[in-house]
C-alpha cells in the first residue's frame, strides 16, 4: 500500500517536473479547470471558516487578556496564531473536505466506469492525464486560498476588536505588524504547500485504487479524508517542531 | 489494407494461456489463433473467463503462463512504454463504453489522436467527423456522454476506438442492454467497419444472435478451457451437449446451475 502509495507520488511528481526537464508541456487547460474547481470554488467556504475563527480569537482573546489589563494584546494574537498556525491549518482541513474528497470520488467513479482502463488502453498515462493536473493545482492553490483566508481572518479579528473591544483600528494594525515577523508568514505557506502535496496525492491515490462499484467510491472517499486529515496534521506537527527547535 | 504490412499472418495467436486467481483457475491452456481480416467471437457464460482473457490480450493483466502474439510481437513480457506502443494498434470497446463524462463526444474521439502525436487541432477536429460519420453520427459532437442514448454512446466508442486507424478492433459485450435493432446496427457497424478498413475484431459475447451474423470464427470458452472453435457453420454442428445447450438456450443440460451433490456435501461439512 505505501509502496503503491511511494511510486504514484514519484510518478507524479515526475510528470510535474517533466516540462522543466524540456518534454512535453502540462495540460493548460486542465490545469486551469482543475485549478478552478479546487481553487476558486472552495474560495468562500475558506474565507468563511477562516473570517469565525478570526471573531472566535479576537473574543476569547479578549477575555484572557482583559483580566491582564492588556486587551490590545488581542492584535498580537490574532496575528501571530492566523499566520503561523490557524490560517494554513483551516484551509488544509476545508479544502480536503471540500476538494480532497471530490478528486478521490471522481477518479474512483472514472476507475469504476472502467475510464482509467480505457486511458491505458488507448497509451495514455493516466497519471500524466489525470494525476498531474488535480496535484498541481492542489499545489498551487493551497497556499493562494490560504493568503487569502488569512487575510479574511486578520481582518475578522480587526473588526471585533474595533467594534466590539474599541481598540484604535490604526494601533491595532500597527500592533499586529509588530507581533509577526515576514518569516512567520512564509513559514505558515511553506506549511500549506506541503499540505497541498499530501492532500493531493492522497486523493488521487486512494481513488485511483478504487475496486468494487459505488460502494468501493464511498469507502475510498471515506478513507482518503480521514487519511489526509491525519497526515496533515502529523505534517503539522513535525514543520513546527521542525521550523521552531532547529 | 495490403498483407505487406503485417509482420506476422495472424493479427492475434495465443498460446497455451492460463490464470489463476488465488486457488481459483480462471483460464486454463486456452490457445486460438486469428487471421488478418476475420472476426472472432469469444463466446461463454457469465464467469468463465471470457472478460479475463480479454483483458489479457489488451495487456490490462498478465498471464502466469502463455504468450500473446499481437501481429507477431509477444506482449505479455513488455513493459509498460514497449506495451503503449503496440496498444496504439489497436482499438478497445469497452462493456459500457467508457467515455469520459466530463468531455464532448467530438473530444471523446480526439483524445488519443491528440495524445498521440503532435497533430493540430484542426486536423483532429476533421479525423474526428471522420469517425463519426464511420458510426453513423455525424453532427454529434457538441453533445456529452449524458445526453446520448445507450447505442449512440457504444458508436462513439467505437469511433474513438477507430480513432487511430486501428488493424484490430477488441469489443467487450458490444451489443449487451441494448434492444434487437440497436443490436443490429452495431452488429452490421462491425462487419461494415472489418470490411471498409480491412482489420480485424475479436468480440466477446453471450447474445447468440449477434455472435452467428457477424462471426467468421468462433471459439467456445466453459471454466476458462476452449471446448469448442471453428467456424459458425462447424460451432452450430459440432454436437458437445454443453455447446448445444449454449446456443440453442436450454435450462436443462449439462451446464451446472446449481451444486453437485458432492460440492454441497463439502460446502456444508466446511461450514
Amino acid at each position: 500500500m505505501l509502496l503503491e502509495y511511494a511510486r504514484l507520488t514519484s510518478q507524479a511528481f515526475a510528470g510535474i517536473f517533466a516540462p522543466l526537464l524540456g518534454q512535453r508541456s502540462w495540460r493548460l487547460s486542465a490545469l486551469f479547470n482543475q485549478m478552478v474547481s479546487i481553487g476558486v470554488a472552495s474560495l468562500p467556504t475558506v474565507a468563511l471558516a477562516n473570517f469565525l475563527l478570526g471573531v472566535v480569537l479576537a473574543i476569547q482573546g479578549a477575555g484572557q487578556f482583559e483580566k491582564l489589563g492588556a486587551t490590545d494584546m488581542v492584535a498580537n494574537l490574532v496575528a501571530f496564531s492566523i499566520l503561523r498556525e490557524i490560517g494554513p491549518l483551516i484551509t488544509a482541513v476545508i479544502v480536503i473536505g471540500r476538494s480532497g474528497s471530490a478528486i478521490t470520488a471522481e477518479l474512483g467513479t472514472m476507475k469504476v466506469a472502467e475510464e482509467i482502463e480505457a486511458l491505458n488502453v488507448m497509451g495514455i498515462d493516466p497519471v500524466k492525464y489525470l494525476v498531474v493536473p488535480r496535484l498541481l493545482a492542489m499545489i498551487i492553490m493551497m497556499p493562494v486560498l490560504t493568503v487569502l483566508g488569512e487575510g479574511v481572518g486578520l481582518f475578522a479579528g480587526w473588526l471585533i476588536s474595533v467594534t466590539s473591544l474599541h481598540l484604535d483600528p490604526i494601533f491595532y494594525v500597527n500592533n499586529s505588524i509588530d507581533a509577526v515577523e515576514q518569516k512567520d508568514l512564509f513559514n505558515g505557506l511553506f506549511k500549506s504547500l506541503m499540505f497541498g502535496c499530501v492532500v493531493g496525492t492522497v486523493g488521487c491515490f486512494y481513488g485511483i485504487q478504487v475496486e468494487g462499484g459505488a460502494e468501493g467510491v464511498g469507502k475510498a472517499t471515506t478513507k482518503s479524508v480521514v487519511t489526509s486529515l491525519t497526515s496533515m496534521l502529523f505534517m503539522d506537527a513535525i514543520l513546527t517542531a521542525l521550523i521552531y527547535f532547529v | 489494407m495490403s498483407e505487406a504490412k503485417h509482420n506476422s499472418p495472424y493479427a492475434l495467436e495465443v498460446r497455451g494461456l492460463s490464470r489463476s486467481f488465488g486457488s481459483r483457475k480462471i483460464l486454463a491452456d486456452v490457445n486460438f489463433k486469428l487471421k488478418h481480416g476475420e472476426i472472432l467471437i469469444i463466446m461463454g457464460g457469465s464467469g468463465c473467463g471470457k472478460s479475463t482473457l480479454l483483458r489479457h490480450i489488451i495487456g490490462s493483466l498478465k498471464p502466469d503462463t502463455g504468450e500473446i502474439y499481437i501481429d507477431g510481437t509477444e506482449i505479455t513480457k513488455l513493459n509498460d512504454r514497449e506495451l503503449s506502443k503496440v496498444r496504439k494498434s489497436f482499438g478497445m470497446l469497452f462493456q459500457t463504453g467508457a467515455l469520459f463524462n466530463s468531455l464532448t463526444v467530438g473530444e471523446n474521439v480526439a483524445l488519443p489522436i491528440l495524445e498521440s502525436s503532435d497533430v493540430s487541432s484542426i486536423i483532429a477536429d476533421l479525423v474526428v467527423k471522420l469517425k463519426l460519420e464511420l458510426v453513423g453520427l455525424t453532427g454529434f459532437e457538441h453533445l456529452k456522454p449524458a445526453q446520448i442514448s445507450g447505442g449512440m454512446k457504444k458508436r462513439v466508442a467505437m469511433a474513438r476506438a477507430l480513432a487511430l486507424d486501428p488493424t484490430l478492433l477488441f469489443c467487450d459485450e458490444p451489443t449487451a442492454g441494448l434492444d434487437p435493432v440497436m443490436t443490429a446496427v452495431i452488429d452490421t457497424l462491425t462487419v461494415d467497419l472489418t470490411k471498409k478498413l480491412g482489420i480485424s475484431a475479436v468480440v466477446v459475447t453471450h447474445d447468440m444472435t449477434s455472435a452467428f451474423r457477424i462471426a467468421t470464427q468462433m471459439i467456445f470458452l466453459f471454466e476458462g478451457r476452449v471446448i469448442a472453435a471453428g467456424t459458425p457453420d462447424q460451432i452450430k454442428n459440432n454436437p458437445d451437449p454443453i455447446l448445444q445447450q449454449f446456443i440453442n438456450g436450454y435450462a436443462d443440460g449439462p451446464i451446472p446451475l446449481k451444486l453437485s451433490k458432492d460440492d454441497y456435501l463439502k460446502r456444508l461439512m466446511q461450514a
